[in-house]
């Protein structure tokens, strides 16, 4: 008997050793990379899957002789979260537009020192200092786009112009409109030449009444599989971001894109380093090395969004600078407007939203 | 006449249930050959987005953190959890059914909620997210099931072997080195093949405790649906389909089958 509990003490002992053992070394290899010159430098990036050109991330851990850990969030509030715990060590983080402002208030960023990024001066000026961020001081701009109205000529046969061109009766079983509340009613209220942040209720009661009557029509409330949909020609037209037209375009020549006179939203997936990143400055090389003109022009024909860099321009493959739907979003960048906060306003938001999807 | 009726109706619906819990997986599985990037429409037959996973590094990167933390956590818990299955049957203790209850309960708690505290739990206590929080993760919710397992195997067991080998005056140690543990071995194989499988799926406890540099293969997935399902996700995620099947079947094969036993 006792020497079952001999034996038993001292594989639990080992045991305990093992397991503050593994949790030590993981806190232990991080450190020592900050420590010692010699070993490797590590960059903890959190970010959207697949938001970067593998290549251009292997040409920064070669340049700098680091390694760089990319981790990935579905969405802003995952990424909020995992900030706020505070036990994920981030050096770099790549919020939206309006988590941007969020995340200000809760004093969760810290403050770009601009004279360590001097590329980040390449961002043409429009983007320079978005609503979400007027000064610029916590954040740039990575990727950007507007929403828009995306069409198969097929069955579109006259190309839209205004949102009111989503009500035709023509295309009834056919429209999609994005699963995101700000965005549609967003789009309801500038189809009346409204802020799409808007919080006067009436306004937002016509944009709702609106909606409704287009309800019947829609097939979907669609983001994450919009693409699928109109490749596939279940969808003839609706709501949808620039770049994922470029995309669905590639792999259906039929479908066209155009950014209604009325106006529209404007977004951005940004860069930003969290409050206590324990590497800073090699998170700041990072942020200043991704707008090195040769470099974005580089990682952003990888991933098929707009260059917000002026000067990456003479870097750019003609087909990238022409193609209709990446510069039709650089002409029109004036008519979108950011969406912001709207505080309070939102529970009436929700509430239409509810309403809205549960009429079929 | 009316019972072949009603036999055939019951034939209809039990393959009506199995093909209603795996036409979704089959179909998955069917797309991750299609030649086209998109879902909707089948081009034709190609292995390319296999091979295309294999030199995507993110992925290569997400399973070997997977397989790193499923295979530390399986060690722990099958250590733990048969030490602990075999207090469990062989001693007489005070709040013995309390006790029990209490190593059931993290299979009965949603995970959602254990996820939480877990991260409530680690961000308290200023401990780091990563693997090594991951690992901890794992082995909390592995851990019950091995107990299950393995104290299924025991409870099966019969004891006059046990008897049998103090009778001969084997020491407790060899008992338990001779007899109790080959006898126990199928259970403790089950339980660690189990808890392996329930590591590598686990997406929701993961998801609360992950941090820099622990990213798992089912987070990264969730992650990449959300840029647009392509093919490269269903040939994913049939690998890791194969995989947990396999596993699971030669878990199954390794339970203790009390019927056969008994006839």
């Amino acid at each position: 008997m006792k020497k079952t509990s001999y034996v038993v003490v001292t594989l639990l002992a080992c045991l305990v050793l093992l397991i503050t053992g593994c949790g030590n070394s993981g806190s232990k290899s991080a450190d020592k990379a900050t420590q010692n010159g010699k070993e490797k430098q590590v960059l903890n990036l959190f970010s959207w899957a697949d938001n970067f050109s593998p290549e251009v991330l292997a040409a920064f851990e070669k340049k700098y002789n680091c390694k760089i850990n990319y981790d990935v969030f579905a969405n802003n509030e995952e990424l909020l979260a995992k900030i706020q715990a505070g036990g994920a060590q981030y050096d770099v983080i790549q919020p939206s537009d309006y988590m941007i402002s969020t995340m200000t208030k809760l004093n969760l960023l810290e403050k770009l020192d601009k004279s360590k990024l001097p590329n980040t001066a390449n961002i043409v000026k429009s983007l320079q200092t978005p609503a979400f961020d007027p000064k610029g001081e916590y954040s740039v701009v990575y990727t950007w786009g507007m929403t828009g109205i995306v069409y198969n000529t097929k069955y579109v046969k006259q190309a839209p112009t205004s949102w009111q061109d989503l009500w035709n009766s023509d295309y009834k079983g056919r429209v999609i409109l994005l699963n995101d509340s700000r965005e549609v009613f967003g789009m309801g209220l500038k189809k009346h030449g409204y802020s799409n942040n808007s919080t006067n209720k009436a306004e937002l009661d016509e944009a709702y009444a609106d909606l409704k009557a287009l309800a019947p029509s829609v097939l979907a409330y669609d983001t994450d599989t919009i693409k699928q949909k109109f490749i596939a020609e279940e969808a003839w037209i609706g709501m949808m971001w620039s770049g994922d037209a470029y995309f669905t375009q590639k792999d259906n020549p039929n479908i066209a894109f155009v950014i209604p006179k009325e106006g529209t939203v404007i977004w951005a997936d940004t860069f930003a380093i969290p409050k206590g990143a324990k590497h800073k400055e090699l998170a700041e090389k990072f942020i200043n090395f991704m707008y090195d003109p040769k470099i974005s022009a580089q990682n952003y024909e990888y991933i098929g969004y707009n260059d917000p860099n002026e000067k990456a321009r003479e870097f750019h493959a003609k087909e990238f600078l022409d193609n209709k739907i990446l510069k039709l979003a650089v002409d029109k960048v004036a008519q979108g407007e950011w969406l912001k906060d709207i505080g309070e306003a939102i529970t009436q938001y929700d509430k239409y939203w509810t309403e809205l999807k549960t009429i079929k | 006449m009316q019972k072949s009726w009603r036999d055939s109706a019951l034939l209809a619906y039990a393959l009506a249930i199995l093909a209603f819990l795996y036409l979704p997986l089959l179909i998955l599985a069917l797309y991750s050959f299609n030649d086209s990037r998109i879902n909707a429409v089948w081009s034709g037959f190609t292995f390319r987005w296999y091979a295309s996973l294999l030199n995507n590094q993110r992925v290569i990167e997400a399973l070997t953190n997977s397989l790193i933390i499923a295979t530390i956590s399986t060690l722990v818990t099958t250590t733990l959890g048969t030490m602990a299955a075999l207090a469990l049957n062989r001693y007489k203790y005070k709040f013995k059914g309390v006790i029990n209850g209490l190593l059931y309960l993290p299979i009965l708690i949603p995970e959602i909620v254990m996820g939480l505290s877990l991260l409530v739990l680690f961000s308290q206590t200023g401990i780091a997210l990563g693997k090594g929080t991951l690992v901890v993760a794992h082995i909390t919710f592995c851990i019950s099931f091995v107990i299950i397992t393995v104290g299924a195997r025991l409870e099966g067991m019969r004891k006059d072997l046990e008897q049998a080998a103090s009778d001969l005056y084997a020491t407790p140690w060899q008992t338990f080195r001779y007899i109790t543990f080959p006898l126990a071995l199928p259970g403790i194989i089950a339980g660690a093949l189990m808890s392996f499988t329930l590591s590598i799926d686990d997406f929701i406890i993961s998801f609360f405790v992950a941090g820099p540099n622990s990213t798992t293969l089912p987070l990264y997935i969730y992650a990449m649906v959300k840029r647009g399902i392509s093919p490269e996700i269903n040939a994913l995620s049939t690998c890791m389909m194969c995989a947990t099947i396999s596993l699971i079947v030669i878990s199954q094969l390794l339970q203790p089958q009390h019927k056969s036993a008994k006839k």
